[in-house]
């Protein structure tokens, strides 16, 4: 019965132990087994030991693994298994431990009766580590006894000796210290070790691997133990990271092979929301850093899994295409641990697993993946969603790829068809000028000087889909033939100063509302990916004129409405001249650069006024409002009950009836009017905080000193009397444009060849604006804004920044 | 300032800035080949530029 039982029931003494061939080798050429004598050669020592701990853990007789680091180097380790057999191995007439100990390739894992499952790293066994020692004490505990045996360079100094009583207790302990004529490598790394500690702990569910440092004072300690096995793997693998689903998707199975062994596997995986894959695939404990048929079979078996949910949950209605493997990847923590008897490994290092199991792997998930996405739609939806959002970013990244091609729309010299180019080959001296509109780029082709001045007309494409709104974009072939023109690549990589074509781009668009569209479109689009180019200087904005003023035969070309309003007053003061306050009987008179800067401040006035008309809807409100004598100005003028009551004496006097208020949310008064529509209007905190009131206060209080009517105006011996500010500043301003003829351009277009020149174009006489970065962080937030959906942001950012919404450029 | 595409935040002396990763930066510059990016006006827009006129 006992010799049959021995055939079933698989016993672990000398007669497990094969032998295979002698330890010479290994001291001549140590590299051939262990890779090298440098670092990675040392510590792939205290690996071999340490897996043949695992190996009696992974055969369920072992759960402590105690590994200590002395102060001279040497290293101990310790395990509580069964204890390497003592008895006598009968075809080599000596101990078992030290046929283990002394052949090469004798070990209980070369028969598989004794491990199920081994790690068997590189099938070189612990005979290795004897032979690379300049020391070696062994100490084995089995049967009751102790048993010692020394060895120098693994040449054994004694028999195996029966040393003491052991009791109950079982185990072995290897003490060795690698030998410095042999390993370049001499001191063992902590952190090295600790994270092999870790993944073995991990991969091996309920083991305890301690590491001690005793080169430190006091030591140094550490201790490994994970009862969620490769689930708390991922955890730790994921920590610090935002992770989509909260607990790890953890499966395992055992499937039976055809030579009759088992194989393990168990998958734990969960994403995070980075676009990196992070995964690990272990075959009996060593990781496969080459992949191999388990981490394949893991690969096609999650995609072709993603999939079906996805498509039967109807998730892929906007999708064109199937999920790629690298799109359910994005993200994706695994780790992929499989356990077999024997494991078939390829390469040089042994890094890639060949076994064929792929497809008992991808089975396994199929059925277990899928059933879990069955019962767990919510994290199923997550992930497919994360691939999807993938899956945009990879067509994304092709359509940029797309942008950057030079094929096409482009001439044989490789530049677009569209381009006028100039005839200059010195970047330095070459300027691009991309004009909006297919008009105003024939008129600057014509009026460009073409030795060194290029044109590319942009047709800045204008939709009108519910003919509810204008739209403006580039189009791809435009944004690809200005990419191309400019000639220095985008991106990070791919951007080449160097290649710059033209040391001047120079943005020319109308004076109106689609020109600064355009305008803030390149601007972001040279912002977001040409951002070296404004760094460098390189981008510039033209400045065509806003009108022309002519008298007889001399021209003067305006760009803004604030320089033609400064004109025309500077020309209508000439010779003219202001007296007021005659109802105070102390007339005074204005001229000169004194009264101009009065009329410069009344015409900014008329501007905030009508802001603030259109804003109030009552002329009679904002009259009120600019009466310098009420305490009206700040958060704190609202709080006092008083300051209202005057306001609102005032507003009375002047026909409008308001109620008084107490406001809680901001401890204020307000005062509340109806307007023409009856709709109710506020005076309150929030309208002392409107930039544009402020500043009509501000504007009201400096121009109070000469604002006091009626105005008796001369010029020319002709005399004229006027009842206020507004009609002042009428009648100056019809006076300066009585001798002159006036043009305001609608668009660049309106302007001939030569006007286009001279006005815009020529560097002896045109005005170029440099584009900053800080230009560009602004029009980057403005088109962020323009183009939201948001359309309510959209409004508060106009309301917002009503003020300057000209120098917006919106 | 923002990411313009996933809107982490992100300084100028960031590598990818404006964006906050060589991602994000692609998926934006796939944005404007496929002429995603509008700036739209509504019609009435004409009308109130000219009441402001």
């Amino acid at each position: 019965m006992a010799t049959k039982d021995t055939g079933t029931v698989p016993t672990y003494d000398s007669t497990s132990i094969k032998v295979l061939e002698g330890l010479e080798a290994v001291r001549l050429r140590p590299a051939m087994y262990i890779g090298s004598t440098s670092e990675s050669g040392l510590h792939h020592l205290v690996y071999e030991v340490v897996d043949n701990s695992v190996d009696e853990a992974l055969a369920g007789y072992c759960d402590q693994v105690n590994v200590t680091i002395h102060i001279d180097n040497s290293l101990t380790v310790v395990d509580n298994g069964r204890g390497i057999p003592v008895d006598l191995h009968a075809a080599e007439g000596v101990s078992a431990a030290e046929v283990v100990m002394t052949k090469l390739h004798a070990g209980g894992k070369f028969d598989s009766n004794t491990y199920k499952v081994s790690g068997g790293l590189h099938g070189v066994g612990v005979s290795c580590v004897n032979a690379l020692s300049e020391a070696l004490h062994l100490e084995i505990w089995r049967e009751g006894s102790t048993w010692e045996q020394e060895y120098e360079r693994g040449v054994p100094k004694a028999r195996l000796a029966r040393t003491g009583k052991a009791g109950k207790k079982t185990g072995t302990k290897i003490t060795f210290k690698p030998d410095t004529t042999i390993m370049d490598a001499q001191v063992f790394n902590f952190d090295t070790l600790a994270a092999r500690f870790r993944e073995l702990a991990f991969l091996n569910k309920g083991l305890t691997i301690t590491l001690d440092d005793e080169r430190e004072d006091p030591a140094k300690h550490v201790e490994f133990h994970f009862s969620g096995g490769i689930s708390e793997f991922i955890r730790h693998l994921n920590r610090g990271k935002q992770v989509l689903h909260e607990k790890p998707i953890h499966f395992e199975g055992d499937r039976e092979l055809p030579n009759g062994g088992v194989l393990h596997i168990e998958i734990a995986l969960q994403y995070n929301d980075s676009y990196s894959e992070s995964v690990f695939s272990f075959a009996n404990n060593i990781n496969t850093v080459d992949g191999g048929t388990h981490l394949s079979g893991f690969r096609s078996a999650l995609t072709r899994t993603i999939n079906a949910a996805g498509q039967s949950a109807g998730l892929f209605k906007d999708v064109k295409e199937n999920l790629t493997g690298d799109d359910v990847r994005e993200g994706l923590t695994a780790v992929v641990s499989v356990k077999l008897p024997q494991p078939q490994f390829e390469g040089q290092t042994k890094g890639k697993l060949n076994s064929d199991i792929q497809g008992y792997v991808v089975q396994l998930i199929n059925e277990k993946l899928g059933e879990f996405f069955d019962k767990n739609q919510s994290v199923m939806k997550k992930i497919v969603q994360k691939a999807i959002d993938a899956a945009r970013a990879r067509e994304a990244a092709r359509r940029a790829r797309d942008l950057t091609r030079r094929k096409g729309a482009m001439d044989s010299g490789g530049l677009p068809g569209k381009l006028a180019d100039c005839q200059e080959r010195d970047p330095e001296r070459c300027e691009l000028f991309l004009v909006e509109g297919e008009s105003a780029g024939g008129t600057a082709k014509g009026g460009r000087d073409r030795r060194y001045q290029a044109i590319l007309p942009l047709k800045g494409k204008i939709l009108n889909v519910e003919k509810a709104r204008y739209d403006k974009m580039l189009n791809h072939d435009e944004i690809r033939a200005m990419i191309t023109a400019i000639g220095t690549g985008i991106g990070k990589d791919d951007f080449n100063p160097a290649k710059l074509r033209y040391g001047k781009i120079i943005i020319m668009t109308d004076a109106d509302v689609d020109g600064s569209h355009i305008r803030t479109l390149l601007l972001t689009f040279f912002f977001r990916h040409m951002k070296e180019l404004i760094e460098r200087g390189n981008v510039f904005i033209a400045q065509p004129p806003l009108y022309r003023i002519k008298k007889g035969k001399t021209e003067k070309y305006i760009k803004d409405d604030k320089e033609f309003t400064r004109e025309i007053l500077r020309r209508a003061t000439e010779n003219l001249v202001v007296q007021y306050g005659i109802e105070t009987l102390n007339l005074m008179t204005l001229e000169g650069s004194e009264l101009r800067s009065f009329l410069m401040q009344l015409d900014e006035y008329q501007q905030l006024f009508r802001r603030m008309e259109r804003r109030l809807r009552d002329t009679r409100v904002v009259e009120v409002l600019t009466n310098a004598e009420l305490s009206i100005d700040t958060k704190a003028d609202f709080a006092d009950e008083a300051n209202l009551r005057r306001l609102a004496a005032e507003l009375k006097k002047a026909g409008v009836e308001t109620t008084l208020a107490r406001e809680e949310e901001h401890s204020s008064w307000l005062l509340t009017f109806e307007d023409h529509t009856k709709a109710v209007r506020k005076l309150d905190v929030e309208l002392a905080a409107l930039p544009e009131y402020r500043r009509l206060r501000t504007v009201a209080r400096s121009t109070a000193r000469f604002n006091q009517p009626p105005f008796v105006v001369t010029r020319d011996e002709r005399r004229e009397t006027l009842p206020n500010w507004r009609e002042l500043l009428s009648h100056v301003m019809s006076e300066g444009t009585r001798e002159v003829q006036v043009t305001r351009y609608k668009g660049l277009g309106e302007m001939n060849t030569e006007q286009l020149w001279s006005t815009t174009m020529n560097a002896e006489t045109r005005t170029l604006l440099k584009v900053s970065l800080e230009d560009l962080v602004q029009a980057d937030e403005i088109f962020t804004t323009l183009m939201g959906e948001d359309v309510e942001a959209r409004r508060k950012f106009i309301e917002e920044n009503a003020l300057d919404v000209r120098n917006l450029d919106v | 300032m923002q990411c313009p595409i996933c809107k982490k935040p992100v300084t100028l002396r960031d590598p990818e800035a404006p964006f906050c990763s060589e991602r994000c930066r692609l998926i934006d510059l796939g944005n404007w080949a496929s002429e995603k990016y509008v700036i739209s006006s509504p019609a009435s827009h004409t009308v109130e530029e000219e009441e402001e006129d």
